[in-house]
């Protein structure tokens, strides 16, 4: 059963030189039930952009257009009020290095019944009782909720973000980067946790990262995203086994793995800017396998498998 | 539980120090000036033995150790001596005059509050609009203006419109008419709303740059975007979480500067002619009363410290993370 579906999603920043940044291109996603999903790719290539887009958190400075279907509900086209209404109830967020998530000023507990409150889901003792009950959940002594951000550990604090996270019991958590900044060991204990959860909740998950590795341990299917669309999406396997994108291929050899059996091979270039248009493949100037026809026109969407598509006019002989 | 009451009790240690440092130094400043007080006096009757005996009154016989314990006595009890003009023991020469401030003080703090934190949240949510341009020029409008000059603009222009008095602090007939309390508390309040708006609109300034920088700096972190993720309104963000930490440098500086327009008040309460401490110094200057002088400046200078003792314990109870 789907429960979120992006369809032709693009983001436009207006530049203060009152040009436009067009950060995510067009983006279709689906996600299934007690799914994880990971989203890579490297800074600046709208992954960020394109999850805050599905919380309705643009800058006012923004504009989205396209379809966000939440049970199948359009919940972009509604503006603002209708995103409101969804948020956090239906679509939760545990937002990157947690460490300035939480107010300084108040209590962890009081900022996990925040939501609960504002959602009219529990008040008073009860609302008490769910927040001990949900750091009970992630591993959290249910009396530390009269504590400071400030008294926790780093990774105790983002632990307390899932909890906070799942406090209006979402269908959908988008989880951005939700392990920099800690030690592995630390980082190791929340991907664990956030497993857990998805599958013991049904819940469903969009993890953000530019971490290939990390993806492939966690996520069941992956999208590539590059200068704001999608390259290449798949199962994790398929993507590891079968790349069939260039740039997939190479940012898994740009990835050191631990025995050190094959050389890192760093991607030349940078990625282009999003403020010009753009013609033809945005990946060809960095591409090793790039042809006369990638600087002409974006290659069409192709199916390598069902569900494994990818957007290049080279065939990959895997 | 945070070790508080240590926390306040290094506090309080803190203040008392200081405040017998500022009456050590009291003392130090007038003996280090050349001559007693009656070195100067020229007179005919004015002989050696005469000089002597008054030396021998005024306790200046005795060694500066001897001087310095009384001093220190007599000012732990409130005894500043007496005014050279009124003869009256210093302290009730001073009362007065501060139950007329304080209230005018208040009122203009009050204003200056309310008006500065409305505009500059308004300023910081709506930034780069027109209410925001027009919020940073007025509160640099009204910073830079100088106190004397605003007072006697509102003076010129909202006296006369307006119906209210421009002097005094009470209307002396009202006394022998037999008003009733109402009608002498509403006459106070006139007399007062043009001093406390003259100090209202000066702090005003100060406040509201001050209300929505770090307003703009609390909307721009992160616990910001969690409140609106977690679907809170636009209301809650700004009251819970936003004003709520942008409250901390301005609390410091709402105590600090009322400290400061405690001794400040010299230039409105002398254009308004208002008796309270500033006139009441004024006047002292020209009639070199110096014990007067004397215990005004201690007193201002123990008014401050007290505001900063309190805007510490205050800060401590709204930021959690201020523990030792």
């Amino acid at each position: 059963m789907t429960v979120l579906a992006i369809e032709d999603l693009h983001v436009w920043f207006e530049l203060p030189d009152g040009k436009e940044l067009h950060a995510v291109q067009g983006i279709d996603l689906s996600l299934e039930r007690g799914e994880r999903l990971g989203l890579v790719g490297e800074s600046g290539c709208g992954k960020t952009t394109a999850i805050l887009a599905m919380m309705g958190l643009l800058p006012p400075t923004a504009s989205a257009a396209g379809r966000i279907l939440l049970d199948g509900e359009d919940i972009l086209a509604g503006g603002d009020n209708t995103m409101r209404a969804h948020r956090w109830t239906d679509i939760a967020m545990v937002f990157q290095g947690a460490m300035n998530a939480f107010d300084p000023v108040k209590t962890i507990g009081s900022q996990i019944r925040e939501p609960m409150q504002a959602a009219g889901l529990a008040k008073g003792k009860a609302a008490r009782a769910r927040t001990g009950e949900l750091l009970e959940l992630v591993g959290i002594a249910a009396e530390r909720q009269d504590r400071y951000p400030h008294e926790f550990s780093g990774g105790m604090r983002q632990r307390a973000a899932i909890a906070m996270a799942l406090a209006c019991e979402p269908k959908v958590l988008l989880a951005d980067e939700p392990t920099t900044a800690l030690d592995v060991m630390v980082q190791a204990q929340i991907l664990e946790l956030l497993i857990r959860l998805t599958d013991e909740l049904g819940l469903a998950m969009i993890m953000v990262t530019h971490d290939l590795p990390l993806v492939s341990q966690v996520c069941q299917r992956a999208a590539v995203m590059y200068a704001g669309r999608i390259s290449e999406i798949g199962t994790t396997s398929e993507l590891y086994h079968h790349p069939q994108h260039p740039y997939t291929r190479m940012l898994f050899r740009a990835t050191p793995d631990l025995l050190a059996e094959r050389d890192v091979i760093s991607i030349p270039g940078s990625p282009p800017r999003l403020d010009q248009e753009i013609i033809g493949c945005p990946f060809r100037p960095r591409c090793d396998a790039a042809i006369d026809t990638c600087a002409i026109a974006y290659p069409p969407t192709r199916t390598a498998e069902p569900g494994h598509l990818s957007a290049c006019f080279v065939e990959e002989s895997a | 539980m945070r070790a508080g009451w240590s926390y306040v009790g290094r506090r309080a240690l803190f203040a008392l120090i200081t405040i017998f440092i500022a009456i050590s130094l009291n003392f130090v400043l007038f003996r280090l000036a050349p001559g007693d007080r009656t070195s100067a006096l020229r007179c005919q009757g004015c002989t050696q033995e005469f000089k002597q005996q008054l030396r021998a009154d005024f306790g200046l016989d005795k060694s500066v150790p001897e001087q310095y314990v009384i001093y220190l006595n007599q000012t732990v009890r409130g005894d500043f001596g007496r005014s050279f003009v009124t003869e009256q023991p210093v302290i009730s020469e001073l009362w007065q005059p501060i139950k007329n401030t304080l209230p005018m003080i208040l009122l203009g703090t009050i204003i200056s509050i309310m008006l500065g934190i409305t505009t500059g949240v308004i300023a910081a949510w709506r930034r780069n609009t027109l209410a925001d341009k027009g919020t940073v020029w007025g509160g640099l409008l009204f910073y830079s203006l100088p106190t004397q000059w605003l007072a006697l603009m509102l003076i010129l222009y909202l006296a006369g419109p307006l119906n209210l008095p421009t002097s005094d602090i009470a209307d002396p007939y009202l006394a022998y008419s037999n008003a009733g309390a109402w009608a002498e508390f509403v006459d106070r309040l006139k007399h007062m709303i043009l001093p406390a708006a003259t100090i209202g609109l000066v702090l005003f300034g100060e406040y509201t740059l001050i209300v929505r920088s770090s307003m703009l700096e609390a909307l721009g972190e992160d616990y910001i975007l969690t409140a609106r993720a977690k679907g809170l309104s636009n209301w809650e963000i700004i009251t819970q979480h936003a004003l709520r930490n942008s409250m901390l440098p301005i609390v410091t500086l709402v105590f600090l500067s009322l400290g400061f327009i405690f001794g400040g008040t010299i230039l409105i309460e002398t254009v308004f002619n208002y008796p309270g401490i500033g006139l009441q110094i004024y006047e002292s200057v020209g009639n070199r009363d110096y014990p007067v002088l004397q215990g005004a400046f201690l007193l201002l200078t123990v008014v401050i410290i007290l505001m900063n003792f309190l805007a510490d314990l205050l800060y401590f109870k709204l930021d959690p993370r201020v523990t030792e």
